[in-house]
């Protein structure tokens, strides 16, 4: 098997894997991409991000939205509502990212994260 | 009232989106459930709708200009994707909210880390042209 054919074949799984958190947890799966073509196939940070970003483009959550539809679990109007907002708020703050060190704040908002996944477990464990 | 609170925390998410450079899906999520209150599952399947658009291809504009883009690993890890959102959600669907949303709060503290991990300020030898960039900037 040659070079080329093991990093596809890693590639490949790579997407399965981001696609599977995807769909269980309704996000786009970027957060387990980056990680994987990084660390584990030795793309460099810049290049993994890229690339994933290409991944992110096709709606490659389709069919997971058709399987949460069926089942009654999309807000279609909360949805159209918030779409402006992400897309036009994800360019401020693009242009605030090169404003503010981004280093410090990915750290803080790393902790609210983590607080926030804390509480979750908690209020399901207890509810 | 609440289409305006609906709308703002759109643009919150989305600034925040474009912050920090990570997906709209682990801001909203938690954002619909606590702030709307939402029902896990109803948040999770409207997020995934959101994210429908391709709302990063400015973002790769960027990085393609740069040069940090493998278009052969982000088709395939697109295909992969495609099934792997299928499976994901026919495993989350017919889940119990409880479990679902105490899974998605363990998920949440390992994004949580892997988000620490990449703020490492250490850029390895092979500095890419956005690196070099930023470094002048």
């Amino acid at each position: 098997m040659s070079r080329q054919m093991f990093v596809d074949a890693g590639v490949l799984l790579a997407g399965l894997t981001g696609g599977i958190a995807s769909g269980m947890f309704g996000i786009g799966g970027g957060v387990i991409l980056v990680p994987i073509l990084g660390l584990l196939l030795g793309f460099s940070q810049h290049r993994a991000q890229g690339t994933s970003l290409v991944a992110l483009i096709p709606p490659t959550g389709l069919l997971a939205v058709i399987a949460y539809a069926k089942s009654d679990y999309v807000s279609w109007q909360t949805g159209l509502l918030l779409i402006p907002g992400v897309f036009l708020g994800g360019i401020a703050g693009g242009n605030l990212a090169k404003r503010i060190p981004g280093a410090r704040m990915r750290r803080i908002f790393a902790s609210l994260m983590f607080l926030l996944g804390i509480w979750q477990v908690f209020s399901a464990l207890r509810g | 009232m609440t289409i305006f609170l609906v709308l703002l925390l759109g643009i919150v998410a989305g600034i925040l989106v474009g912050l920090l450079g990570i997906g709209g899906g682990i801001v909203l999520v938690p954002a619909m459930v606590h702030i709307l209150h939402m029902d896990q599952h109803l948040a999770q399947g409207t997020s995934l709708f959101i994210l429908l658009p391709p709302i990063g291809l400015g973002a790769l504009r960027q990085y393609w200009k740069a040069g940090n883009v493998d278009l052969r690993a982000g088709i395939l890890c697109a295909v992969g994707m495609i099934l792997g959102a299928y499976i994901g959600g026919k495993i989350a669907v017919p889940m119990s909210t409880q479990l679902l949303k105490g899974l998605f709060g363990g998920f949440l503290m390992f994004s949580a880390v892997l988000l620490w991990m990449k703020a490492r300020p250490s850029q390895p030898a092979a500095a890419s042209a956005v690196a070099r960039e930023g470094s002048r900037a």
